[in-house]
């Protein structure tokens, strides 16, 4: 039988420590997992793979605060590496789950960052497959931080950077500034957190459709937006290919709220970070068949051409307002904005 | 139709006095602030003060210099200023900017008929327009007296009321407020961006 989540209690430094304590608290995190742990509690785990080339990446998680509205830390941790493995192509399969808590957490937050992580990782289809956990005096660490290494397989040609051409189409699949917005909001508690929920969500499912929905080679590599926003995105890739990448103001998708939100704060959402949304390049040819294919995905409804790669050598970033005027997007020097994944 | 009320932000010692600037500012608006409520309660309209109280597990909460938690609840720094408070008046404790975040505000409101709100208090960039934009997401129909809100920074102040005008609210002054009162008997609608 379950027990009662207020009877759980609350983590202690010996829940750390490798003893009896410990073993407890692993058996409610194991069961909490349920299917989506295959451990073996070996020092390592042993995994079938096929042979060829895998995807390799690893994340930590401090987000502040470790549960928001539609989601928690729990969730970003899956999302988050799920996703890095996914835009470059690759099948994410394994995740490993490291886990630092500090003492006085409700073990029934625990319990509820764990599901999160059970459900995400079932949507995503992927398993966790070991895990460690440490515990750190009251003070050392805020509630709770996470980190996960995954490993993906490649079943096509990977994406890189340097597939990008120019007249390559920039697609963004879905609003930007949200999950930053939701997050800041709940902080100081603005009276946007209920009108702006964070976009954290795995993305692999979608871009499996898209691939499976066009030819090798139409998408030529994926991006996905999180810290720095879309401005560090395409400033990398500016770089990268050695073309000014131009965008148009207009076709930014930003929820109006959201607007409203970065407008206050003084933030701009193209800086901003999010957690579930992607930005691709794409054959011209192919547009129309990549936004149909990612707006028949529930995460990608919102899929939108933003701009193009142009000719232009030089490495910028340009915003095309609404009278036609370029304006040059600049890269942060840094944003002061901590802890959104 | 329904009820108007008038919210007031932070009319507390700890927050009025915590810069000289603020101090001078509020000293500045307060006869014609203090005025304003008057005459809103005068015409039968509620006064909501918003009484920010610091909760001590707060992590987002700004200490004072020596570590000391400001506007603890049942200090005297956290008290609503005797000046602006009426036994009329109604009292909703609120532990983070916008008055609505996880406090009876809404339901009050609600039970009492409002459906306009006067947003008022200091400060403006900050708990007057979040509280204002909490109030338009909630179906609110939203008004700012422009010289019954209060910063210590006059710009961010007047950027504040720009945006408030902007995107949600109807700003004038008290002056015109009470004119348009006893001139329609209602505050009209600000007609704005339609939501999804």
């Amino acid at each position: 039988m379950t027990t009662p989540a207020a009877e759980l209690g609350e983590v202690v430094l010996d829940h750390g420590s490798g003893t009896q304590l410990s073993h407890e608290l692993l058996a409610l995190i194991v069961e909490t997992l349920g299917d989506v742990y295959i451990g073996e509690m070996e020092d390592s785990a042993m995994l079938p793979i096929a042979a060829g080339q895998i995807a390799m990446t690893t994340d930590s998680f401090v987000v502040d605060p470790p549960f928001f509205g539609n989601g928690d830390i729990g969730k970003i941790a899956v999302c988050g590496t799920v996703n890095d493995l996914a835009v470059v192509g690759a099948k994410p399969l394994y995740l490993t789950l490291g886990m630092i808590l500090e003492t006085g957490l409700p073990i029934a937050r625990l319990v509820q960052v764990l599901t999160s992580i059970r459900e995400t990782a079932r949507e995503a289809g992927v398993q966790i497959v070991c895990g460690d956990t440490k515990v750190v005096r009251k003070g050392e660490a805020d509630q709770i931080y996470l980190n996960t290494a995954g490993v993906g397989v490649f079943e096509r040609t990977p994406l890189r950077m340097r597939n990008v051409r120019p007249g390559d189409r920039v697609i963004l699949s879905g609003p930007i500034g949200n999950h930053t917005v939701h997050l800041l909001s709940i902080r100081e508690g603005l009276g946007f957190e209920q009108r702006v929920l964070s976009d954290c969500a795995p993305i692999n499912g979608m871009l499996d459709e898209l691939f499976a929905a066009v030819d090798e080679g139409d998408v030529r590599s994926v991006r996905d937006v999180t810290r720095g926003g879309l401005a560090a995105v395409l400033h990398e890739y500016a770089g990268a290919v050695e073309r000014t990448i131009r965008i148009d103001k207009e076709a930014l998708p930003i929820q109006f709220e959201t607007l409203m939100a970065t407008d206050m704060l003084g933030i701009d959402p193209i800086h901003s970070a999010n957690e579930g949304c992607v930005c691709l390049f794409v054959d011209p040819s192919a547009e129309q068949k990549v936004l149909d294919a990612l707006r028949a995905h529930k995460h990608g409804t919102g899929a939108v051409v933003i701009g193009e790669v142009t000719e232009q050598d030089g490495a910028l970033v340009l915003m095309r307002d609404a009278e036609g005027r370029d304006s040059v997007v600049e890269e942060l020097l840094g944003a002061e904005l901590p802890r959104l994944c | 139709m329904g009820k108007i009320a008038v919210l007031t932000n932070d009319l507390q010692a700890d927050v009025v006095h915590k810069t000289p600037e603020r101090t001078a500012a509020m000293a500045e608006a307060q006869p014609r602030f203090v005025h304003f409520l008057e005459e809103m309660r005068r015409r039968g309209h509620g006064i909501y003060h918003l009484q920010l109280v610091n909760l001590p597990d707060d992590p987002n909460v700004e200490r004072d210099f020596d570590g000391t938690l400001p506007l603890q609840r049942g200090s005297e720094g956290a008290a609503i200023l005797g000046d602006f408070l009426d036994p009329s008046d109604n009292v909703v404790e609120k532990n983070k900017d916008s008055g609505f975040y996880e406090t009876e505000l809404h339901d009050l409101l609600q039970k009492n008929g409002v459906d306009t709100v006067l947003v008022t208090g200091l400060q403006t960039q900050i708990c007057v327009q979040t509280t204002a934009a909490d109030a338009f997401f909630r179906g609110y129909n939203i008004w700012v007296p422009s010289d019954c809100v209060v910063s210590g920074d006059p710009e961010a102040r007047d950027r504040s009321l720009e945006w408030l005008s902007g995107y949600c609210a109807t700003v004038a002054t008290s002056e015109e407020i009470l004119a348009t009162l006893d001139s329609d008997g209602e505050l009209a609608r600000k007609v704005v961006k339609i939501l999804p």
